[in-house]
Parts: C-alpha cells; sequence; structure tokens
C-alpha cells in the first residue's frame, strides 16, 4: 500500500516534470524560428524562419494532459484515476 | 481575377454536398475530394492552396453540425470533466465523466499525428491512384474490423455508460490513433474509429456514436487551425465558393448523421467495405489504364 502511494507521487512529480518540459518547449516552439531551434529539436532547419507552431500546440496539449494526469494520481483514492 | 481557374459554384456545391456525407460515412471524404475531380476531368488537386482553403470551410461546417448535434451529450461530458477535475478522480458511477475522459485519451494521439504527419503524408498520397488503391484498402480494412470483432456486452439502460464500461483506457488510446490512417487519404476517419470501436467490444450503435463524438474536436481543430488561411490571401477567389460548399456540406453531415445513427442501430460496416473495396478497384484499374 505504502509503495503504491509512493509510487503515484514518483509517477505524478515526473509527469509535472515531462509537463513543464514540454511547456516551455512549446513556447519555444512558438517563439523561436526553425533557424534558432536547438540542433536536437525536432523541426530544427538551419536558415529557416518558419515558426513550429504546430510542434508548440502538440507539445502544450501532451504537457497540459501529464498536469491532469498528475492532478488525478494525487487525488483522494477512492475513485479511479484516468490512465491505469 | 482569377476567379475561372478555381473553384466554380456548381463543383463547390458538389463537393460541399460529398463532403458531408463522406466525412461521417466511413468511405474517406478525402479520398473522394481527390477521386471524384479527377474522374469529372476537373482541374482541382489536392495540395493546391485553394482547394485546401475550400476543404477548411467544409470541415468546420461538418464539426459544426456534429457539434450540434450531439450538443446535449457535450454539455454532459464536459461538466463531468469539470466534475472529475473538482473531485481529482472519476467516480465509477460517472458515466460522462469517464466517457469525456475517454475521449480525451482517443484525441491526443490523434492530434498529435495529426499535427506532426499531416503534411508530409498529404503531400506524398496525392495522386487519385494512390488514394483508390487505399480506398480499396479501406473497404478490406473494414470488412476486417467486422471479423474481429467482439461479441457486443449485454445492452446496458444508457449508451454512455455502456460506452464506458466497455472501452479501457487502453482501448479508448488505440481507438484514437487509428484515426490518424484517416491522414492518408483513402482510408476513413470514421471507419477507422468506427472498427476500432467494434473490435474493444463496442456494438454498432455505439461504435458509431462515439466516432462522432471523437471526431468532433479533431475536425474542428483541423479547421479552426487552418481557418486564418480562408481569411488570408489563400482564400482570394473561393470564400464565396466554400461559403456555399460549407453549407451544402451542413446539411449532408446532418442528414448522414442522422441516418447513420440509425443505420447501425441494426445494420454493420459489410455495405460500406463492399462500396469501398469496389469503388476503390474499379478507380485503380480506370486511373491506371487511362
Amino acid at each position: 500500500m505504502l509503495r503504491r502511494m509512493r509510487n503515484d507521487r514518483t509517477l505524478a512529480l515526473l509527469a509535472v516534470l515531462a509537463g513543464v518540459v514540454l511547456i516551455v518547449l512549446a513556447i519555444v516552439y512558438w517563439i523561436e524560428p526553425a533557424r534558432s531551434l536547438p540542433s536536437f529539436f525536432p523541426g530544427h532547419e538551419a536558415g529557416s524562419g518558419h515558426h513550429h507552431v504546430k510542434h508548440g500546440i502538440a507539445a502544450f496539449f501532451v504537457g497540459l494532459a501529464l498536469f491532469v494526469f498528475a492532478w488525478f494520481k494525487t487525488g483522494p483514492k477512492r475513485a479511479s484515476t484516468p490512465v491505469t | 481575377m482569377i476567379l475561372g481557374a478555381l473553384i466554380s459554384y456548381p463543383q463547390a456545391i458538389v463537393l460541399g454536398l460529398l463532403q458531408g456525407v463522406s466525412e461521417l460515412f466511413p468511405v474517406s471524404s478525402l479520398g473522394h475530394s481527390v477521386i471524384l475531380p479527377k474522374l469529372f476531368g476537373w482541374n482541382i488537386h489536392q495540395n493546391d492552396k485553394y482547394f485546401l482553403t475550400f476543404l477548411v470551410a467544409t470541415h468546420l461546417a461538418t464539426a459544426i453540425v456534429l457539434f450540434c448535434f450531439f450538443f446535449r451529450d457535450w454539455v454532459r461530458i464536459i461538466r463531468g470533466i469539470g466534475r472529475s477535475l473538482r473531485d481529482r478522480g472519476i467516480d465509477p458511477d460517472d458515466a460522462d465523466a469517464k466517457l469525456g475522459w475517454l475521449l480525451v485519451v482517443g484525441t491526443i494521439p490523434a492530434g498529435i499525428l495529426g499535427l506532426l504527419l499531416e503534411h508530409s503524408l498529404r503531400k506524398v498520397f496525392a495522386s487519385p491512384t494512390s488514394a483508390a488503391i487505399f480506398l480499396t484498402l479501406n473497404g478490406l480494412l473494414l470488412y476486417g474490423a467486422e471479423l474481429l470483432r467482439r461479441r457486443a456486452p449485454v445492452a446496458d439502460a444508457e449508451d454512455d455508460a455502456r460506452i464506458g464500461r466497455t472501452v479501457t483506457w487502453r482501448g479508448a488510446f488505440f481507438v484514437g490513433a487509428a484515426q490518424a490512417i484517416a491522414l492518408i487519404p483513402g482510408f476513413s476517419r470514421s471507419g477507422a474509429t468506427i472498427g476500432g470501436g467494434l473490435v474493444v467490444g463496442l456494438s454498432h450503435k455505439d461504435a458509431a456514436r462515439y466516432a462522432f463524438l471523437l471526431a468532433t474536436p479533431i475536425i474542428a481543430a483541423a479547421a479552426i487551425l487552418k481557418l486564418p488561411e480562408l481569411f488570408g490571401p489563400d482564400g482570394d477567389g473561393v470564400r464565396g465558393q466554400a461559403l456555399v460548399g460549407a453549407i451544402c456540406s451542413a446539411a449532408t453531415a446532418y442528414l448522414a448523421v442522422r441516418f447513420l445513427m440509425r443505420f447501425f442501430e441494426t445494420q454493420t460496416l459489410r455495405p460500406f467495405a463492399i462500396y469501398c473495396f469496389a469503388a476503390g478497384l474499379a478507380c485503380t484499374i480506370y486511373f491506371v489504364a487511362t
């Protein structure tokens, strides 16, 4: 029981961290053109002024979903959580 | 004025009527919008900017019709999601909340795959011949879904409770991801989701209802994301035709969703599978031969 609670907390913490990273990623995609993205980012393109708005939207919504996941995981245990 | 080179009003009416029906019937709207202009000898190509802009309007109209048709359901679903967020969990008896989160879980993979792959897939598979081949495969996919169908559970009193009990989180993700196949012209979004619903254990009626609910946010989001193009330079010369097409699309989408919700109470995907296979094969042979 205690172990499961600890696992849930760890999962929630990881989800929040990943969520924050993804939201930051989304903002970077929205404000930086493809040429200014770090080379390890999907969509990096030398010399391109294109903004990867869609990549940003995808990252934002996945980040949001991870926050919701963490919100449910750390809630009271009487109800089921959305992802099992 | 470049109006003569773009879509004419009669073409807009035909394409709008077709879009409303084929978006909801499991027969691939994108496939039909690629194949039909070629069959009629129209100089309209799937990757032409003005045609994509035209499609934005017809898709938006379809999404609005779907949203209005299921409006009461959406109100209940959104309230259910709100309740579950407030309570930080889903009450096992709250069918609306469960259905709402199933739709969210299903929309995420479809949304991500759509955002990332739509442009490249549309470019690669733009030809009428490839659309006809994939339409044939869509027929096989629909037939395969019927063969793989699990026996639907004993009828519950309420539709959403039945869907909530039958579809698992993994199943919702699988059905949602299946929508991404519709990015390839020839494969049907509603066919993939209704088929996916059957495979995870839903009845035909519940699978259709779940597919239409799942389609609404995706179709609406895709259209809204591209809406600026309709009002920008890409929309010059097609806005009037897009409006006419959207009205036609809305009318047939309404009739289609009404018809299909009744049709799937007693019928299966087989007629659509036969149509897709036969039409796809005939078009493939015709395009290759000519």
